[in-house]
């Protein structure tokens, strides 16, 4: 079978379970006796191995086995869990990931064959005592085999037994139950000859309806139609009459190799959420002598996984039960295309709108209808931004594991608090941001941290916080790493800068606290005094810098020396379409994103104060300097000195500044083009944008001004 | 440097400005389009003249005559902005005072200028084509488009 096609979901798949694992895991350390999370841990170790299976990784499906296993035999409670055993579990987590990465680079999963992790899996197996457990253990790598030869030869496995049931299905089998007729599950093998392999499907069905009503067929029954199936397919019978007759029925159709057949019941209960769980029983291994009376001995092994799995989450109310995300994954092309065409759509009605303006307008018709566009665009444009929008869950939730590392590596305690793990960025951006976090929480986990010692000296707990928040502010998304450590040390880093000759003796006199201690993230410098592997190498903050700043975000740092810093990445929620202010200096029109704006203000010429020959006003209690844009843009502002002065207050995190324009022209919706990168000089230009009139628009980036 | 292909033509848009005839390649070319209102980027070269909206992009214009030390563009009738598309840069516009004709030159008309390093002034002909008794300088359009770090 060729799987490249599904080499893609693979990844996204597998990446997914590996992380829930290892989200898990950490639970099931804080509380070893949580049987949800072991559960859950099972499955997904589970469609992890079935996965690798599948697509070929043998590797790969050999260790997830094993771990398989282990989680099996805790959740039987023949296990208990143990701190090693978690240290030996989150190795495996981390090979599973090389081959992950070994097969995203070259499709291949490597050769390392993992051989201690799977010896000291199999140690901890045989650690756990009781005759029960060895018997189980046997008895499940005697049928595993014989699944793995099934496997490969059908794709559905372990056939009828893994037919999953919808509502509707479940509710026709309960009250066929009632009725006093009988379910049976059938899987039907075709001989490896058989040519007309449709055909013969056809004749088993037209078989079996004479006898009942078949409800479901896997797969569907147009694909057996269409021979979309290798050798055998499933279906779900209701009759009133018995295994034996309905299995022969099916038998006397020739070129059939075999009918396995099995009652099936369903669980009274109504678990709406989940598909249910069928319990069978079957004789697994012949054609002509099937039993109508379940067996108790015979469950089977796709069943006996599911019944426990099922019987605590129902014994139990349901506690953290993940919801899971119904998705579909689109191509992120695709979405930019979309997103394009929204922006054409946007800039047709912006030329509309000043079309309407330029007329004399008398249709209040034409004005409804640019309104109902208006509305339209709005309502597209919105709706795309959020497709593209993800939680940044997704890249934060690695990083509990990561600290607990730390923890163990640096010989320090330390816990990691998280919040605002649901705030959404765009796509782009989230994907970004890992690796800078990944920096800044490591930098304060070695550097920021004191050693446990110095901390029960300085009166601080003994084990360290890191906070990692995120939320929304404005038009930004703002993430925070905090740490009570040490905080920086702004004398050292000043002695620093002058050993690494990155300022002389003379510019260090004159530079604040504050300016020093943006010399952090200059390239080559890290103040720690031995390297690590955990940081020091001094490659970290001005990457974290760059690549900020790249995502046309900033990041700060305040720091207190002996309570703690605080680095803060600010970043715009969204990158393409923005609401703006439009205004004119000197006839020249500018956008500046509404975002950044705080109020506007008209103020007088006497209102103006200088300091230190800087012209400010004094608004409302602030002082806030004043930026004449004309200045700035180097061009006559149309208006004399005399004349009252239009200011647009902006912000930048909890600074302000005052933007003084000639001419307010009103709120649009404007979308961001890049100028390419021939004329990228000018740095409080961050875009441009085309108007309603074809005219192009340059937009102000407002932090850059303050 | 002697061409060994002798019978590779290239063909050339013939443009003007001021009195000097200048080819450009005309793969290097996206289009031609007349002069229009340009919008003016603060703090950048004096011959980067601002940015035009081409069907929906964002496209930066130079000036050929400033950046070659001549006076400033007068705008007629006949000004046209060539867009170039070039690899290092993308679409980037020129503006020429006329765009004349096509010429197609094959290698024995184009005699090379031999390129002299130790002169101080920027050379931005790589070549002279001779065509029907007239010649036409032909850009370098590497050296034209380069960033000028004196301004």
């Amino acid at each position: 079978m060729d799987v490249s096609q599904y080499l893609e979901i693979f990844l996204d798949e597998t990446k997914e379970h590996l992380q829930n694992l290892n989200t898990q895991i950490m639970t099931l350390e804080q509380e070893p006796e949580n049987a949800d999370t072991i559960n859950e841990i099972f499955r997904a170790a589970h469609s992890l191995k079935g996965m690798a299976g599948t697509m070929g990784y043998k590797r790969m499906q050999t260790l997830t086995h094993d771990m398989e296993n282990v989680f099996s035999e805790v959740r039987n409670g023949t296990i208990k869990v143990r701190g090693n055993m978690i240290d030996i579990l989150f190795q495996c987590l981390d090979a599973l990931e090389e081959y992950l990465a070994s097969i995203q680079e070259t499709a291949d999963e490597g050769t390392n064959d993992n051989e201690p992790l799977i010896k000291a899996l199999n140690a901890i197996l045989k650690g756990s005592d009781g005759d029960a457990a060895k018997e189980e253990k046997a008895e499940k790598k005697e049928e595993a085999p014989a699944k793995e030869l099934e496997g490969p030869e059908t794709s559905e496995g372990a056939g009828w037994q893994e037919i999953k049931l919808g509502n509707t299905e479940q509710n026709v089998i309960r009250e066929a139950v009632s009725q006093g007729k009988s379910v049976f599950g059938l899987t039907v093998s075709v001989q490896e000859a058989c040519i007309l392999k449709a055909a013969r499907s056809f004749l088993v069905f037209k078989a079996l309806e004479e006898l009942g009503e078949i409800i479901v067929s896997v797969p569907s029954t147009q694909d057996i139609e269409d021979e979309k199936f290798d050798l055998d397919f499933s279906v779900i019978v209701i009759t009133d009459r018995d295994l034996d007759t309905v299995t022969k029925a099916a038998l006397s159709v020739s070129e059939i190799e075999k009918v396995v057949g099995g009652k099936v019941t369903v669980e009274p209960g109504e678990e709406k959420e989940e598909p249910a769980v069928v319990t069978a029983s079957a004789d697994p291994d012949q054609k002509e002598t099937a039993v109508s009376e379940p067996s108790s001995q015979a469950v089977s092994v796709a069943a006996a996984p599911a019944k426990p799995a099922a019987k605590p989450a129902g014994d139990k109310k349901p506690v953290s039960k993940p919801v899971v995300n119904r998705t579909v994954r689109v191509d992120i092309e695709k979405l930019d295309a979309l997103m394009n065409l929204v922006s054409e759509l946007i800039i047709a009605k912006n030329s509309l709108v000043s079309a309407s303006n330029v007329g004399t307008g008398n249709s209040n018709l034409f004005n409804e209808q640019i309104e109902y566009l208006e509305n339209v665009t709005t309502n597209l444009h919105e709706s795309v931004m959020k497709v593209r929008m993800v939680p940044i869950e997704s890249v934060v939730q690695k990083f509990p594991r990561m600290i607990r590392d730390l923890s163990k590596k640096l010989n320090k305690k330390m816990e990691l608090y998280m919040s605002g793990e649901e705030t959404e960025l765009d796509r782009t951006v989230v994907d970004e941001i890992g690796d800078p976090l990944m920096h800044l929480l490591r930098n304060s986990a070695d550097h920021g941290l004191e050693s446990a010692q110095l901390r029960k000296e300085r009166g601080k707990p003994e084990a360290g916080s890191i906070y990692l928040d995120a939320y929304q502010d404005g038009n930004n998304v703002v993430i925070e790493v905090k740490d009570d450590g040490n905080g920086i040390d702004v004398e050292a880093v000043k002695n620093k800068a002058i050993e690494r000759g990155v300022i002389t003796p003379e510019q260090a006199e004159n530079m604040s606290d504050k300016e020093i201690i943006d010399l952090l993230f200059n390239a080559g410098f890290s103040t720690a005094k031995k390297v690590s592997d955990v940081s020091g190498r001094g490659v970290g903050l001005d990457v974290v810098k760059s690549k900020i700043e790249s995502l046309s975000g900033e990041v700060e740092v305040k720091s207190k020396l002996g309570e703690g810093s605080t680095w803060t990445i600010r970043l715009p929620l969204t990158l393409a379409i923005i609401q703006a202010l439009m205004v004119d200096v000197g006839g020249e029109k500018y956008a500046i994103s509404l975002g950044s704006i705080q109020t506007i203000e008209d103020i007088t010429k006497d209102d103006i104060k200088l300091v230190q020959a800087n012209e400010v006003i004094h608004l409302r209690g602030t002082v806030i300097p004043l930026i004449r844009l004309s200045d700035v843009l180097d061009i006559e502002s149309k208006k004399s000195s005399d004349d009252d002065l239009l200011v647009v207050i902006v912000k930048k995190g909890d600074k302000l500044a005052g933007l003084v324009v000639d001419e307010l022209m009103g709120q649009q919706e404007i979308v961001i083009k890049s100028m390419g990168k021939y004329i990228n000089k000018c740095k409080f230009i961050s875009g441009a944008t085309i108007l309603g009139d074809g005219e192009v628009a340059l937009i102000l980036d407002a932090n850059a001004l303050i | 440097m002697e061409e060994i292909r002798s019978f590779e033509t290239i063909q050339f848009i013939v443009i003007k400005i001021g009195d000097e005839q200048y080819g450009i390649d005309i793969k290097y070319i996206d289009n031609i389009v007349r002069m229009q209102h340009i919008t003016r980027v603060p703090k950048v070269a004096p011959y980067l003249k601002g940015v035009i909206n081409l069907r929906g992009e964002v496209i930066p214009v130079m000036s050929i005559r400033l950046k070659m030390d001549l006076p400033e563009d007068e705008i007629t009738k006949a000004t046209r902005i060539i867009i170039l598309k070039l690899e290092q840069y993308g679409m980037i516009g020129v503006i020429v005072d006329e765009v004349k004709e096509v010429v197609t030159l094959d290698n024995s008309q184009i005699e090379r200028v031999a390129y002299d390093n130790k002169e101080e002034k920027t050379n931005y002909i790589n070549g002279i084509g001779k065509y029907e008794g007239g010649l036409i300088s032909l850009l370098d359009l590497n050296t034209v488009t380069l960033e000028k770090e004196n301004v």
